[in-house]
Formats: structure tokens, sequence, C-alpha cells
């Protein structure tokens, strides 16, 4: 009997009405993309980027090809020669096709001197493949990029010192988190 | 007179190609289906359309490497499926992960299961018709993905478990924006069930289609919720317990028909199990490390050293190469299941001692429900696919691999 009162007075169909009504008086959840922008948080893996130290104003990168080793797509591609006098590293070549890049992070945790890093930039969609084919110019570039918009002094990213993990476990230049002092850089390019 | 002649029409066989780009197969499922009249006589499921060979691809990654491409098995609930690997490479060591890094991954995991019968839901509901509910449910699932974005930097597919604990650890701010989550999500999921629930147009669209009894569930070889909406008692959560679920109380909800009607309801009250799980994990969640001592690093290599051992000459200088390589895991094999949101997922690594799997075999939830379509559809109607097909939740990325 119950059952058909409420069949014939659609108290089933109004409840779910009531609940989308109410909505009316919510705020919208949605944002409208291109006016307003979400703010990426903090370690969001967007676009990569050569870290350009403030101290030399030119790339950390060692060429040890951890990162190009780690790699899960191999997108990777480091060249260097030996400087015959020092016998270090000197890099010739480095290339990343952001493409064929899964943005795992693996790059910038196995780095052992935070040159490398996944900016929390993400908006570089284009028409053609070439401009998200990085070279090192081309990643320096996207550093500077990066940090004319980024608000704060410094700039650490959680992946290079991975919180929470053991110390020992990390290379000894990542022991401690070493923020990229950015108002000293500045000054130096000016 | 005209309706007879219409009924003289359709007796012979009507063939309809369904998809592999039809919006309500979820993904590129193709149906081959024969119907007299409106009612199904034969279908014949056409997988593969998306197939990438993840299988084979891991044989050519190191341990570490080959976890993410198990993101993008279903790729609408990457963390379980990153955990049901890390969880089959930790079993194959024979490490464990510190009890922080047990309860951060049980809690992603269940976010994880949220998020993809949120997506369930959503896509489930508007196959049948509710617009609603489809808006509303992805408004949750946004805020998962955005506490997603918080713990590791990623949305979709996050590579955020690492073998022998997690990657990064999580701080107190995020975990008591989760907690407070938590909160509405329960009134949330109130907010579905009044709306599709008791709606009679709901009812007769899901209430006695798809029947399936639960020996023939248990022959078809469904599991997770399809398996559990037939009314039997299977879940891996608690029968084989992984990570911190045995040290969390919830329920698993069964269904008694083994219709849509009852794996919706089953779904629904697991979401509420898992709000509750998320809730307990943030409150027991114990201080300490998130990795294991044991954990291979990520930039271990593809194969190791050649062994190397002193000759017997006088000469001190004198060494002797063996045809042996140093072994970086245990040589051996493995099968691990993990309950994913699908079903179980499970894992089956053959490893030959060098740093890379020797197999790896995937055994998808949804590879194995598609095929539990044709069964399930006799003797059902065109729209009633549609209906089935949502209710067995089915993934593409994860059938084809």
């Amino acid at each position: 009997m119950n059952k058909l009162l409420k069949k014939f007075l659609f108290l089933d169909i109004i409840k779910g009405l009531l609940i989308t009504f109410k909505t009316i008086f919510t705020h919208p959840v949605t944002i409208r993309y291109p006016k307003e922008k979400k703010e990426p948080e903090e370690g969001f893996r967007g676009r990569h980027a050569f870290v350009r130290d403030p101290e030399t104003c030119k790339e950390r990168c060692v060429a040890c090809t951890k990162c190009a080793q780690v790699c899960p797509s191999q997108c990777i591609y480091i060249d260097f020669s030996l400087n015959v006098e020092t016998g270090a590293r000197v890099l010739t070549k480095y290339e990343i096709d952001a493409l064929r890049c899964i943005f795992c992070g693996y790059c910038e945790e196995v780095c052992p001197v935070n040159a490398i890093v996944l900016t929390e930039f993400y908006e570089y969609a284009s028409y053609d493949r070439k401009t998200n084919y990085f070279n090192k110019e081309a990643l320096l570039k996207n550093w500077d990029e990066f940090i004319n918009q980024y608000k704060g002094n410094e700039y650490v990213n959680k992946f290079w010192y991975l919180p929470g993990i053991n110390r020992m476990r990390l290379p000894v230049g990542k022991r401690q988190p070493k923020p990229v002092p950015l108002k000293k850089f500045n000054a130096g390019r000016d | 007179m005209g309706q007879l002649e219409i009924e003289k029409l359709t007796e012979t066989r009507f063939v309809l190609q369904m998809g592999p780009h039809h919006p309500a197969t979820h993904g590129v499922l193709k149906l081959y289906t024969e119907f007299e009249g409106e009612r199904v006589l034969k279908i014949v499921p056409d997988v593969g359309y998306l197939h990438r060979g993840i299988e084979k691809l891991a044989e050519s990654k190191t341990y570490p490497s080959a976890m993410t491409l198990t993101d993008r098995l279903d790729y609408i609930s990457s963390m379980t499926n990153n955990i049901g690997y890390c969880l089959a490479v930790e079993r194959l060591m024979g490490i464990e992960p510190p009890p922080r890094a047990k309860f951060i991954r049980t809690m992603v995991a269940e976010l994880t299961r949220l998020s993809s019968h949120l997506l369930w839901l959503a896509t489930h509901a508007l196959d049948i018709g509710a617009m609603t509910v489809f808006l509303y449910a992805f408004r949750e699932r946004e805020q998962i993905l955005d506490f997603f974005e918080k713990i590791c930097g990623a949305r979709l597919t996050v590579s955020y478990p690492r073998i022998g604990g997690v990657r990064v650890d999580i701080n107190e701010k995020v975990l008591d924006e989760i907690y407070k989550f938590t909160e509405i999500m329960l009134k949330r999921v109130d907010e579905y069930e009044g709306l599709l629930t008791e709606n009679r147009i709901w009812i007769s669209r899901t209430k006695g289609v798809g029947v399936v009894s639960s020996e023939e569930a248990l022959s078809l070889g469904l599991t997770g919720p399809a398996l559990r909406g037939s009314g039997v008692y299977y879940d891996i959560r608690k029968l084989i317990p992984y990570d911190a679920y045995p040290e969390v109380d919830f329920e698993v909800p069964l269904g008694e028909n083994g219709d849509t009607y009852d794996r919706y309801l089953c779904r629904i009250k697991e979401m509420r199990q898992s709000t509750l799980i998320i809730k307990q994990c943030i409150e027991k969640i114990p201080e300490g490390d998130i990795l294991t001592e044991q954990a291979p690093d990520i930039d271990i290599p593809h194969q190791g050293k050649r062994q190397i051992s002193a000759g017997d000459s006088l000469w001190s200088g004198f060494i002797q190469f063996v045809d042996k390589k140093t072994e970086l895991m245990p040589p051996g094999e493995i099968y691990s299941a993990i309950e994913a949101p699908k079903g179980e997922l499970g894992f089956y690594i053959i490893s030959d001692g060098s740093g890379r799997p020797y197999r790896m075999r995937v055994r998808a939830p949804s590879f194995i429900h598609i095929s539990a379509i044709p069964k399930l559809c006799e003797g059902h109607l065109l729209a009633d696919v549609i209906a089935i097909i949502g209710t067995l939740d089915i993934v593409m990325g994860e059938a084809d691999r």
C-alpha cells in the first residue's frame, strides 16, 4: 500500500529533483580555463628544463648519463667529450624528445647534481613536433620562462631530495634540500 | 495488418557491428551482434584495438622502469596497478615495505577505488540516461585527482609506489585535506543514491538485467564487484591480505540476485567502505621510513656483473672470469594478485636473476569480464547490452594491454 502511494505521488522522482534543485544555491566548481588558470601543485611534473646555475649561469649537467639509463621511454639523448687536461666530461649534446616522454620523473630523481627538472609549467602545446624537441639551449630557455612566472624566492623540487626517504640512500649532493636561490640568479644575469 | 507484416520482416537476422568507436562501449571494444527483432541472438566481442604490447615491452625494461608501463594498463586506476606490480616484485625479492608506506599505499589505493567507481557510476548512469549523476561524480573525482597531484605531482599516470615502499612522503596538510574530503564524500554518496537508487526509471532499466548466478559467475571467472553482486564472498583484501588491509576494519558488501541493480548497490556500498578505510588509514598512520633498506635503486642495471674468482695460479694478479653473472634479483617465478577496483589484478613474473623481468604476464579483470558479455546478454534487448557493458566496468587499456 505504502509502495503504491509512493508511486502515485512520484516521491522517488521528487527526491532526486530536490537534490538537483539544491545545487542552484551552490557555487560552480568549474573554472573558465583560458581566463582563469589553476595553479599547479608543488612538485607537478610538467615541462622539462635545465637548471641554470646561479653562479655560472650555465647548466649543471655533468654528463653522467644516468638519466638516459633510467628513462623508461628512452627519450633522452646525450653526447659528451672529455676535457684532456682535467679529465672531466664536457656535455656536447643533450636532447629530450618531450613528445615521447611519459613524465615519470625518474630522470630528476636519479640526477646526482639536480640539473634536470620537470617544472610546474604545463602550457606548451605546439603545432609542430620540432617545438617540443628540446636541446640544451631550449631546456635552459624553458627554465628561464618557468622561473620568470614563479612566485617565491627559491626553488626546490620535491623529487630532488625525496622527503621521507633515508638520506643515506641518496647521492651526497642530494641529502640536504638545496634550493636554487632566484634573486641572486636574477641579479647575476643583469 | 501492418503490424503483422512488420513482425514477419523482422524474422530475418539483423547483424550489427557495434564499435569499435561506439561511445557506449567505453573504449575501443567491438561487438559483433546478431538480432532477431530487438532481441539479442548472438554476441561476439572483438578485442585488440588498443594493443600496445606492454607485456613484451616489460621484458626490455628494468624492474623499476617496467612499473611505469603498468600505469597505462587500467588508466583510470593507475595507483592500484602500480601497487600490484610492486607487490609482486616485493614478494619475489622477499622484502616488505615499512608500516608507514603500507598505510600510505592502502590509502591511495582506496582513493583510486573511489575515483574508479565514480567514473564507473558517471558513465554507467550516462549510458542508461541519467545525466546529472555524471556531472556530480566528476566533481568529486576532480578532487581526488587533485589529491594525487598534491601527493606525487601527476593526476593520472602517477608512478607513485616504488618497489619496497613509496617514492615521496605525504605531508600532514594533505592528509588533513583528505580527511576533510572523506566526510564530504559520505554525504555525496548519499546524494548519488538519492538520485538513482529509488528512481523508477533506473530500477526498470537495471533490475533483472544481466542476471548471473553465483555458480555461473564463478565459472565465467568474474571477480571484484561483478562477482560480489552475485553473492560470492571473494575479496583479496580479506582473503589474501596485503599492505595495511589486515589492520583496518571494513566490510565486504554482497549482492543477492546478481543483476545490474545489485552490482550497482554493491559498488555504492564499496565506495562508502573505501571512504571509511581512508579515514582509518589517516587516523592510524605511523611515523617512520617510507622505503626499506633492501629496496632496489631505480637505476639498477639490466644485467649483473660477471663474477670474478681468484685463479689457481701462483701469480697474485691473475683473476678468472666465470661465465655466470651476479644475481640482481632472486631467480624464480611468482603470481601475486591484488583487489583492483575492477576485480582481481594479478601479475605473474618470471625472474632469471637479471635486472629485467624474463616474463611479465598480467591477469587483467577487464579482459575476463569481456568474455562474460555474451552470457549476460542472452535474450536481452539492444538497450540492455549497453547497460551490461557498463555494469561489468570494462577498461580497454587493461583488456588489450
